[in-house]
Formats: structure tokens, C-alpha cells, sequence
């Protein structure tokens, strides 16, 4: 049984079919990739997915359990799954640690009343949730930057910490929007290992990305989205000498690679 | 200096800690919770009627509400009804964002002020009440009852800074501070927005409604009138030039701002320049504001300074010396020392 299945979903914005019908499943403990040229729609499908669209049709099931259409986007990811933004903005007046420490706290510690009883009440709490901070940056490579303000990153290390923020929750579905753009090389490779770590550990990962070596380096099973439709399916392979996806990668006639 | 002035400048610093109070709750609601109250006068509008309606000794005055309470009920039974104002206000309005929500809680707070003016039979409309009772009025025979008042309000504004200091550097106010800016990434994680909103909003409404008898204690009377924009205003511009987002900043902006602007008007000057002196106190806001906005546009005390102390690459000192002092707390250790560099 798949982790997060979406049978059948449309979603227009006025005239325009953005997603068409699409069906899709992420399993846990691989890497699902959705790729696709700009405007096919795939970062449509996170935001239904995840409630910040709401959907016209088509059913989402996570881990087996329906998800109504008008569940809202906090909901949503109370349930495990987590998703990334593309322009990742943070929370720009905090410091990395407390980007982190806002992210890995539940409601209860974030409570008024909590907040009113002081440090004791809550001072255990975000204790714990340090700690795990501080194991996450300092793999992503983040913690001598600990407590500089974001609005003091750069556009790499936010990407990384977007990456961080989202790990803390301990999510059964990761859902990255473009985790790559914007990162230097260097940086892939541990982002790509990182990935493949956290897939081996059970976790679920459904991932966009424009950076087709990247993508097919780390995905399990890949979907092509062209025009708001899936257009082709399968391994990495596959889908690398799949005409269609030439076709829309390298344009009509140039099939070389 | 004669004890004239003296009594002036007392006044003053009451005026001064009442309107450092309203800023920093202004803070807690749009410094940190994102919501750009532009209302603020019609919450201290409510508070402050509710205070003197129920506590005010009903003889000589033919009003349909005068329960004739003791003032410490009164005065929690108007942040209580303030509270409740705030929250009927906030259901509709903190749906709307930026300006429309800034546009609407205004437009509340006018509405607030006509139904004062209009339903003179429970405020006695434009004439408003006059006759007020101080709390220790007696107590301290010996002293002009401008001192026993700003012994008040220092206790107040150390009150309230102390309560901000504890909810701003709780998880609570680290989770406005994040949906302030993104409250998008904030749902994402798992946060439900709306309803802090409304807990924000609502809670400061009880803190406004709980400070609003200051106020009427300082000018001694009550009309529609003391409610108007202005005092919104001014508790913006305080905050903005004292530092949105910092904890300090809105007692510092509230001192400088409404001290000076108060001060000003007892420079002694010939009559043919009364006129003159009259309108600099809003001349003197404009180009502070103007200044500020230029050079320090976060502030005279940023944000930073209150929540990231020597935030450079510092590489978890910060985070250390938190863990210190939140072991401190709890009478432990720090904990891992060791294991941290």
C-alpha cells in the first residue's frame, strides 16, 4: 500500500486545466520524483495535495486514510506530511536555530498558558528540540550558522535549512519543491546523499526538481508531467530514453543523449 | 523649579507610562502577531467606559448602567468586556489582511465612538463623566495625587514589560514572530494560524481594557472625545520610532515621543508665537518619523537586539548560554557542555 495516493485530480484556475487528471502514488522508503517543464503543473499538485489549493476533483489518500477537499494546509501536515517551498523565504526575522526550534515544536509547548508559566513549563521541551537542531545542521553543514538571522543567509543555506526545518517534524512524506535549484555543487552531493539516507531510514520522499541528473540520480520512480497531464512513467531509466521526454527536454530532432 | 512644574512633568511621565503601555501591547498584536490594529482606540474607548460606568457612584447622574462597583472589580471587568469587544471585532476582521484588516479595525473603532456619543443613556453622550474616583485617593494624605498615580503606572509598564519579556521569548512569541512573516510556510508546518490571531487579539484586548482607567485616572474625566485616532496614533509612532518588535523599544519610543511632544508645549515663549509653538509637537513627530525612517528604519531599539544578542557566526554561544540559563532556571546543569564547540 502506497503512502500517499492521489487518484484522478483536476484542478483549473479559470480556463486553464493546471492539473488534468492526474494519479500518482509515493510509497515509503523510496523516492517518487515528479518532473516536468515549467507549467506542467507539478507545484499545482503540491499545493492541492497539501491543502493550500483546494481540489475540483479526484480523491488523496494518505496511508490509507481519505483526505476530505477542504482539510486546511496545517491539518494537512499534522498528519506527516510535510512539504518545502520553492523561494525558500523562511522565517526571516528568526536565527537558523530558531527556525528550527519553531518547526520541531508542538502546539502544547507553543501554548499562551505555557508561555505564561515561564522557562519551567517549557524550557524541557525546546531542550529536546535543540538537540535534534543541532544533530541536523550540523550534518547539513548549518552550525556555526546557528544563530544568524535568515534575513543574513544566503539563498543556498536557506535551501538547506528549508530542507532542515521540514526533517525536524519527522514527516513520513517529505514533499521537496526544487531542493536543488539554487544550491552549489558541492552542496548537491550532500543534499543527494542526504536524500538517499533519510529514503533507506523509511521515509517517504515525492520531490520536484528541473535538474534532470540530480532527479534521476536519486529517484526510485519517476512521473512526467507535460501540460498539467502525466505524460510517462517508470524507473530512472526509463524515463531517460523515453522519447517524450527527450522530446520536451531536448526539443524534437536531437535525440543524442 | 517651582513644585508647579514639577507636578506638569509628573503628569507628563503618566501620560508617558500609559502610552508606553498601549504601545507595547500594540506590539504584541502587530509588532509581533502581524496584525496592524489600527482600532486601538475604540478597545481603551470600551475599557475606559466600562471602567467608570461600573464603578462611578451613581448619585446626581441618571444613567442605565451604574452598578456602582469597586474599582478592582471594575477594572477587571473591563479588560473581561474588552476581551469579549475584541474578540466580535476579530472574528470578521482577522480574516482580511494588511491594509484592509488595518482599514476595518479603524473603521470599529469609529463605530465605537459614535455608540458612545449616541447611547447617552448609558455614557451621557458628548458630556461624559467627570466625576471620578482615584484608587488610594486618601491613602496618602501628604502628597499631590500625581505621584501616587505614576507610582501606579511605573508598576504598570513594569507589569506589562515583564509580561511581554516572558511571551516574547516563550515558544508562543517565537511562533507569532514566524507567522508574521510567513504565514504560509507557517501552515506547512503545521501551525493553525487563524486561531493564535484571535487569541492574540483577544488577549490584548483584556491587557487594553485592563489599562484603559489609567488613562481616565490621569485626565480625571471621561468624554467620546479622549478616544479619538489620535491616541492610536501616537502609540503607533511610538512603537515605530522606539523599535516594532523589540520588547524595550515601545517604553523608549513612548518616553522621547510623548515626553518630549508634552515638554515642548511649556517652553516659555512670547504670546505672538503661541501659535507657533502649538503646532511643533506634530511638526517635530513628522520629521522624527521621517528621520528614523530614513536612517533606522527598524527602530531606535531593532528587533534583533531583543531576541538574537551577539548574533554573528557565533557557532551556538547563544544556544549555550540559553541552555545555561534555562538550567539556571530549573536548577540544573547546563546540559552537554561538553559535547558542544
Amino acid at each position: 500500500m502506497a503512502l500517499l495516493e492521489v487518484e484522478n485530480l483536476v484542478k483549473s484556475f479559470g480556463g486553464l486545466r493546471a492539473v488534468d487528471d492526474v494519479s500518482l502514488s509515493a510509497e515509503a522508503g523510496k523516492v517518487t520524483a515528479l518532473i516536468g517543464p515549467n507549467g506542467a503543473g507539478k507545484t499545482t499538485v503540491f499545493n492541492v495535495v497539501t491543502g493550500f489549493d483546494l481540489r475540483d476533483s479526484g480523491a488523496i489518500r494518505f496511508d490509507d486514510e481519505p483526505i476530505p477537499p477542504k482539510r486546511k494546509p496545517w491539518q494537512v501536515a499534522r498528519l506527516g506530511m510535510v512539504r518545502t517551498f520553492q523561494t525558500p523565504v523562511g522565517f526571516p526575522k528568526l536565527t537558523v536555530l530558531e527556525n528550527l526550534e519553531v518547526s520541531g515544536s508542538e502546539g502544547s509547548t507553543e501554548s499562551l498558558r505555557e508561555a505564561l508559566a515561564g522557562p519551567r513549563a517549557w524550557g524541557d521541551e525546546v531542550g529536546k528540540v535543540d538537540r535534534r537542531a543541532e544533530e541536523l545542521l550540523r550534518e547539513l553543514g548549518l552550525w556555526e550558522r546557528c544563530d544568524v538571522v535568515l534575513e543574513d543567509l544566503s539563498v543556498g543555506e536557506n535551501k538547506l535549512l528549508e530542507f532542515a526545518r521540514q526533517l525536524i517534524n519527522d514527516p513520513r512524506l517529505l514533499m521537496l519543491d526544487e531542493p536543488a535549484s539554487g544550491v552549489d555543487p558541492a552542496a548537491i552531493g550532500r543534499l543527494s546523499s542526504l536524500i538517499r539516507r533519510l529514503r533507506d531510514q523509511g521515509l517517504g520522499l515525492l520531490v520536484i526538481d528541473h535538474n534532470l541528473s540530480f532527479i534521476l540520480g536519486i529517484a526510485d520512480y519517476v512521473y512526467v508531467l507535460a501540460e498539467g497531464a502525466v505524460i510517462a512513467e517508470g524507473t530512472p531509466d526509463e524515463i531517460a530514453r523515453h522519447p517524450r521526454v527527450l522530446e520536451i527536454y531536448l526539443g524534437k530532432g536531437e535525440v543524442a543523449a | 523649579m517651582s513644585s508647579g512644574w514639577i507636578l506638569y512633568a509628573v503628569g507628563v511621565l503618566n501620560l508617558v507610562g500609559f502610552y508606553a503601555i498601549v504601545a507595547m501591547v500594540l506590539n504584541l498584536e502587530a509588532g509581533w502577531g502581524g496584525m496592524w490594529d489600527l482600532g486601538l482606540a475604540g478597545l481603551l474607548g470600551v475599557g475606559g467606559y466600562f471602567y467608570v460606568l461600573s464603578t462611578v457612584d451613581s448619585s446626581g447622574l441618571d444613567l442605565n448602567f451604574t452598578p456602582g462597583w469597586p474599582m478592582l472589580l471594575g477594572i477587571l471587568g473591563s479588560g473581561i468586556v474588552t476581551a469579549f469587544v475584541a474578540f466580535l471585532i476579530g472574528i470578521p476582521t482577522l480574516r482580511l489582511r494588511g491594509e484592509y484588516f488595518l482599514i476595518t479595525t479603524f473603521a470599529f473603532a469609529e463605530m465605537i465612538r459614535q455608540l458612545i456619543i449616541n447611547e447617552s443613556d448609558f455614557t451621557n453622550g458628548t458630556l461624559g463623566i467627570t466625576s471620578i474616583d482615584r484608587p488610594f485617593a486618601t491613602t496618602f494624605g501628604g502628597i499631590k495625587y500625581e505621584w501616587v498615580l505614576l507610582g501606579i503606572t511605573v508598576l504598570s509598564v513594569l507589569a506589562i514589560y515583564l509580561l511581554m519579556r516572558r511571551l516574547g521569548h516563550a515558544p508562543y512569541g517565537r511562533n507569532m514572530r514566524s507567522f508574521r512573516d510567513n504565514e504560509t510556510l507557517a501552515l506547512a508546518l503545521g501551525k493553525n494560524v487563524t486561531r493564535r490571531r484571535i487569541q492574540i487579539f483577544v488577549l490584548a484586548g483584556f491587557l487594553l481594557g485592563i489599562v484603559a482607567p489609567l488613562y481616565v485616572w490621569h485626565i480625571r474625566a471621561i468624554v467620546p472625545s479622549m478616544y479619538g485616532p489620535d491616541i492610536t496614533f501616537t502609540a503607533w509612532t511610538a512603537l515605530v520610532v522606539g523599535g516594532i518588535g523589540s520588547i524595550g523599544g515601545s517604553i523608549l519610543g513612548a518616553l522621547l515621543l510623548v515626553g518630549f511632544t508634552q515638554g515642548l508645549l511649556f517652553i516659555p515663549v512670547s504670546a505672538e508665537y503661541t501659535n507657533v509653538l502649538s503646532a511643533m509637537p506634530q511638526l517635530l513627530l513628522g520629521i522624527a518619523l521621517i528621520l528614523i525612517m530614513r536612517w533606522r528604519p527598524d527602530g531606535l531599539i531593532p528587533e534583533r537586539f531583543s531576541f538574537t544578542p551577539g548574533n554573528r557566526g557565533s557557532g551556538g554561544r547563544f544556544l549555550r548560554s540559553r541552555a545555561a540559563a534555562i538550567g539556571g532556571l530549573l536548577g540544573r546543569g547546563s546540559p552537554e557542555q561538553s559535547g558542544r564547540s
